[in-house]
């Protein structure tokens, strides 16, 4: 991915010298055709077309948005409750991400989901311990985070 | 016996690149400076042999699976479809058209329907290189 980017990099500044003209209009000319060029010859390089990672990262900061705001409403409608009929407990969630910062991103991910704090990580990077406000549907919260920050997570670092 | 093509190889996967970005540079100077669809077109076909040359036969069908009669085809249609299009304003055919516009980033930008005319003779150009190198180099 890094060598796509460098070359895209590298190709603008040879469209500025072939053009003899060193604005930032030229600068974006030329990256938009070795973007094309590089589009072209993607099944040329070992990792896949580096936009698609660029787009999957986007996605990624959208859903870290969506839900650091449906957290905070969450918790002022717990906060605002005038029974409190909660049932916090921990449960174990096991993770397939192996990179250190693929798991420090899930982590900090599930901490900002309504309702769900991680509280440790085991030893092996294996399993998540996630302590949830309200425990009754623990399965149906590891399906959740499952299908929603780990596959996001997955689709940026494939 | 089978010779190590490492450093040919690398050093196509990245002048490859540099030499098709000089190739659309030639392809758009066409209207001012010397250049235009024919040698553009060669150019870039020429960056494909090299890459035939640093890698097999094989290895190039799959990183560009197309059909080269077929590019043939797309860019004869092109250069047809502008000429005819001449036809329904109640002109001559082929006859070209353009026009100034203000396009963001580029500024002041002059489109001419020549430039389309021109996309199809580069298509022409690879599509007929590539299908006589190819066939010249399938053939035991």
């Amino acid at each position: 991915m890094a060598f796509q980017i460098l070359l895209n990099f590298i190709l603008a500044f040879v469209w500025m010298f072939l053009k003899t003209s060193y604005s930032p209009a030229s600068f974006f000319v030329g990256y938009f055709f070795g973007l094309l060029i590089i589009y072209i010859f993607r099944r040329f390089f070992t990792s896949r077309f580096y936009l698609l990672r660029v787009v999957a990262v986007v996605n990624l900061i959208y859903i870290f948005s969506k839900e650091l705001l449906l957290s905070n409403i969450a918790v002022l409608k717990a906060v605002l409750r005038p029974k409190l009929n909660i049932k916090p407990g921990i449960f174990a969630f096991p993770t397939e991400l192996k990179e250190d910062w693929e798991i420090t991103m899930l982590a900090n991910l599930i901490t900002l989901t309504p309702g769900t704090l991680v509280v440790d990580v085991s030893p092996d990077n294996r399993i998540l311990y996630v302590h949830a406000m309200d425990i009754s549907d623990a399965d149906e919260a590891i399906q959740s985070i499952k299908n929603t920050f780990e596959k996001a997570i997955m689709e940026v670092s494939r | 016996m089978k010779t190590n093509d490492v450093i040919l190889q690398t050093v196509t996967k990245f002048t490859l690149f540099v030499i098709i970005l000089f190739s659309i540079h030639l392809f758009f100077a066409g209207h001012y400076y010397p250049g235009g669809g024919f040698i553009g077109g060669l150019m870039t076909s020429g960056a494909i042999v090299l890459l035939l040359l640093a890698f097999d036969i094989k290895t190039v069908k799959m990183i560009l699976p197309f059909d080269y009669i077929k590019v043939v085809a797309v860019g004869l249609l092109i250069a047809i479809g502008t000429g005819a299009g001449a036809l329904f304003f109640n002109m001559p055919f082929l006859t070209h058209a353009y026009t100034y516009v203000y396009l963001p980033l580029l500024g002041k930008t002059s489109l001419h329907t020549a430039v389309l005319f021109d996309t199809g003779v580069f298509l022409v150009v690879i599509g007929v290189t590539m299908t006589i190198i190819q066939t010249i180099g399938e053939s035991e």
